[in-house]
């Protein structure tokens, strides 16, 4: 993406000297080795030290995950049904929200962008300590219901602000257009805005769900223990001595995060805003 | 353009019309129109996040909502002040977060640069980072276990190298008193995070400065000291912040790579709200009020930074 | 300080299965203002881009003086480039923007200073040193980029398509003050553009360049009057090719009653094609005179300001024309004689595109 023709037909540093590709080869080892004993264990029947490989391989790990008696199962569930809730609502709520800092200036917008960037960035434990207490009063607590409201602490504003940032690319005459064409406001929303959006609303989801899906605790704190979602259960698995259990379970864990970010790279595009919160999953 | 009146309502019709039509259905204000948009977000955000951190902070005081005779003093903050827990935590805190954040932005800095470069390459190497992004805390928790731990990967293979006779011969880097562990873990998760932020920043435009600057007789060390880093740096910045933030607040990690004492920030704001005797609430709360403070004021840094960017949302 | 003389032989450079630049020979007199000028995609930018060491050429060489600068990687080159965006250092001021090449020469800070004042002076930008880059308007920018080249007294001055990004109004104002700055340093000047007007205003001489090789250089005269090719005349605007034989030195067209006597040397016996440029026919007279002069058939006429583009058929060939608009008046229909002057035509043999 170089603007003038003359440093495009030129290389600034040439790609192929050894150092280079030596440097490059230690980053990827360095990214995947600390993957390399999760993907064994989840295989391993038995392995103990000082073995380099596994004494013996097994399913049990993997036959765990289908098992209705380890609680997986009924946790992928309750993850799911909960990550999809929190995206979708985040999604809902920040809209108008992104709409109106993505468009427009006005006083005030500062204060707007610290109170939408503050929950995504300050822990979630700092404010769920706070609202347990009203959360068992108003029978929130140890319910589903409850850790999605939770859940929509770091999610909200953080769709508002992707939505934000595509809204600030937002062509507006676009939505002129249609409505002097004679489009009114929900067919100019429909027909219009929504399908230019589509992109940055996938990816304001996309997060909003990932964030929920790795969420350990708000959903412990507020869930009481009776919530259980993929993250309690893997905090105890780490806790036990089973470690089979735990690296399967990991296996588990990290498969709908990695097909969901493999299949929108095109999406994370540098512009996006979503970069921020990235750092937090 | 014709205009025509229609005979019944002495309403104007015709293209100019329609325009006028549409002009008066918005008829709210733009201010007023701005409020109702940010009101669900806001509403969202006040009630929870300001209500809760509020809560925190009321409670910390004494305040106990539907309990009759709470009397309120700055007891928990002023024991906060002499605890010995507390203080080694801030330590440990500043030293994981300061440490974390400091070696994955020198290495997100050499990470970019060296990709950046690549030709063909670039584009699954990009992709292997995002996928790190994949991996909740949480399993890169896991991961450090399996593979730092006395009984863990690295362990054996020195065993293997001959170095060492038996696991207590490797040293002991998981739950330590010094967070190797749980840095490295960080490390691991932030570097990649890091390192896609620089290399957006690096797209837009950095390699025809440096032709420029290269034209000017700039040698490739000049480049990178005058043109490169200087470039990087607000990008840069902006993600420490966030980074810090991030590890400095995390729980999983560091209960899990960690130590009960000393310990982060919020693994001993959770030890006191789990405690059974209710004294140690407000302690609680007023740790989880001071997470709040110092994270906000990262915000309000992070915002400050990047606010120099031109064009950019947040 | 004696001006360089530049020499390219042979020049190739080809990018996946394209050949931007391919066997480009071309010669630039010491101290001369060359535009280098082709439609986009001919090679001209990828040209430069070799001038200055940002690209390896595959083949050819590239003399300054008659010493080969190959070697030399563009840092060390005494090359100076100007982009067609301005490429200031966005966390440098305009002071430090325009010091920044004999800083890292490792020039003094005195000395710098004196340098870059006298410079802001020589672009009319006196007194700006202090501001920041995003606080100046366009024009000012690429002052500031030019100072920044010149301050170095490189021996060759590079220019991309530096004004393109520039209303009309500054563009002539930078074009002007490019040549001032030229004429009091005598540095070898190549500037690049796809603008065919600007080339000829601004330029001593043009190299003309279309799919990556040289297909023409003279001067702005010449390719008006005498292009070197037929696609050079196409470039500038010719539309008016008239097919036929040369014998005897008399042209004579294949579907029309044209003869032309024509005296341009090279040209051999044989199929030839005619150009002549629409403004250089004149339309007057109802006699036919051999060897110029002929009778025609008004189809078109219209009014486009200065002239009046009229459209005459002569058996089965049509010419345009631009006839003066204070000249006699035209009408559809009627005949008209058509005068070819033959010092206006180019004829080239078909042999030689």
């Amino acid at each position: 993406m170089t603007s003038s023709a003359v440093t495009s037909s030129g290389v600034v540093g040439s790609p192929g000297t050894v150092g280079r590709r030596l440097g490059v080869a230690v980053l990827i080892a360095g990214a995947l080795l600390p993957l390399v004993p999760l993907l064994v264990w989840a295989f391993a029947g038995q392995w103990r030290y000082p073995a380099l490989t596994p004494q013996q391989l097994s399913l049990r790990g993997i036959g765990l995950l289908t098992d209705p008696r380890s609680q997986i199962p009924q946790a992928l569930l309750t993850s799911t049904l909960i990550a999809t809730t929190v995206a979708a609502l985040a999604v809902l709520i920040g809209y108008p929200a992104g709409r109106a800092v993505g468009l427009y200036r006005f006083r005030g917008r500062r204060a707007v962008q610290f109170l939408l960037l503050a929950p995504v960035i300050v822990p979630g434990l700092a404010a769920a300590v706070g609202l347990q207490v009203f959360f068992i009063r108003y029978h929130l607590a140890d319910s589903a219901t409850g850790v999605v409201l939770v859940q929509l602490i770091p999610t909200v504003p953080y769709a508002a602000i992707v939505l934000a940032a595509a809204f600030a690319n937002l062509d507006t005459d676009y939505e002129r257009q249609a409505r002097a064409l004679g489009a009114g406001s929900l067919r100019v929303l429909l027909f219009v805005t929504l399908p230019l959006m589509r992109p940055a609303l996938l990816l304001a989801g996309l997060f909003a769900f990932l964030i929920s899906w790795s969420e350990y605790v708000l959903t412990l704190l507020i869930g009481g223990g009776q919530v259980t979602t993929l993250p309690l259960l893997l905090f105890a698995a780490i806790s036990s001595s089973d470690t089979t259990a735990a690296a399967a379970l990991s296996l588990l864990i990290i498969g709908p995060p990695l097909l969901l970010i493999l299949a929108s790279t095109r999406l994370l595009s540098t512009r996006s805003g979503a970069v921020i919160g990235m750092g937090r999953l | 353009m014709t205009r025509t009146l229609t005979p019944a309502t002495g309403e104007p019709s015709g293209p100019a019309a329609l325009s006028r039509r549409s002009r008066t259905r918005r008829s709210l204000p733009q201010p007023v129109r701005i409020c109702l948009l940010l009101a669900p977000a806001l509403a969202v955000v006040g009630v929870f996040f300001l209500g809760g951190v509020g809560q925190a902070l009321a409670q910390s005081f004494g305040y106990q909502p539907y309990l009759p005779g709470s009397h309120l003093s700055t007891d928990a903050y002023s024991s906060l002040w002499t605890d010995p827990a507390v203080r080694s935590s801030l330590l440990l805190t500043a030293w994981v977060a300061v440490l974390s954040t400091a070696l994955a932005a020198v290495l997100a800095v050499v990470a970019a640069l060296l990709i950046r470069g690549l030709g063909r390459g670039r584009g699954w190497t990009t992709g292997l980072f995002q996928a790190n992004l994949a991996v909740p805390h949480l399993v890169g928790a896991l991961c450090m276990l399996l593979l730092l731990s006395q009984g863990g990967l690295l362990s054996r293979l020195a065993h293997a190298a001959g170095l060492t006779a038996t696991p207590a011969a490797f040293p002991a880097i998981t739950n330590d008193r010094f967070g190797v562990a749980i840095i490295a873990e960080y490390v691991w998760k932030e570097t990649p995070f890091l390192t896609v932020l620089l290399l957006a920043a690096l797209s837009h435009g950095a390699a025809d400065l440096e032709a420029a600057a290269r034209v000017l007789g700039a040698r490739a060390r000049q480049r990178l000291r005058h043109v490169t880093l200087p470039l990087l740096a607000p990008t840069l910045a902006g993600g420490s912040i966030l980074v810090f933030a991030f590890t400095a607040g995390s729980y999983e990690v560091p209960y899990l790579l960690g130590r009960p004492y000393p310990a982060t920030l919020p693994v001993v704001a959770l030890q006191y709200y789990k405690d059974t005797d209710l004294t140690s609430r407000p302690q609680a709360m007023a740790v989880a009020v001071l997470i709040a403070v110092l994270s906000g004021l990262a915000v309000a840094g992070y915002l400050l930074v990047v606010s120099r960017l031109s064009r950019r949302v947040l | 300080m004696t001006a360089t003389a530049i020499t390219l032989t042979g020049l190739g450079k080809t990018f996946g299965d394209t050949a931007a630049v391919q066997h480009l020979s071309l010669e630039l007199a010491a101290g001369s203002f060359t535009a280098l000028l082709g439609p986009s995609g001919c090679g001209k930018s990828t040209t430069l881009s070799m001038l200055a060491g940002l690209t390896t050429p595959d083949t050819g060489d590239i003399h300054f003086d008659g010493v080969s600068i190959l070697e030399l990687p563009a840092e060390r080159r005494p090359v100076g480039l100007v982009f067609q965006k301005p490429l200031l250092f966005p966390h440098l001021s305009v002071a430090d923007n325009v010091g920044f090449g004999m800083r890292m020469r490792g020039m003094g800070r005195r000395e710098r200073s004196r340098q870059i004042a006298e410079m802001l002076d020589r672009v009319h930008l006196a007194g700006l040193g202090e501001r920041r880059v995003g606080q100046l308007s366009g024009g000012q920018e690429q002052r500031i980029a030019l100072a920044r080249a010149l301050v170095l007294q490189p021996k060759v001055l590079l220019l991309d398509e530096p004004f393109s990004q520039l209303d009309t109004a500054l563009r002539t104002q930078m074009r002007a003050l490019l040549r001032q700055l030229h004429d009091d340093s005598d540095i070898t000047t190549v500037f690049v553009t796809h603008d065919q007007a600007e080339a000829v205003e601004v330029a001593d001489t043009i190299a003309l360049m279309l799919a990556g090789t040289l297909a023409g250089h003279g001067t702005p005269e010449s390719f008006y009057t005498r292009p070197d090719t037929l696609a050079a005349a196409r470039f500038f605007g010719v539309r008016n090719e008239i097919g036929g034989r040369v014998s005897d030195g008399r042209f004579i067209a294949t579907n029309s009653t044209i003869h032309v006597d024509t005296d341009i040397p090279g040209v051999s016996d044989g199929d030839a094609i005619l150009v002549i440029r629409p403004e250089a026919i004149h339309l007057g007279g109802t006699r036919s005179v051999p060897g110029t002069q002929t009778l025609g058939r008004v189809v078109a006429a219209r009014f486009a300001g200065t002239h009046l583009v009229v459209d005459v058929e002569i058996g089965n060939q049509q010419l345009r024309v631009h006839h003066p608009a204070a000249g006699r008046p035209v009408t559809i229909g009627e005949n008209i004689g058509v005068e070819l002057p033959p010092e206006a035509c180019t004829v080239f043999s078909i042999t030689t595109p």
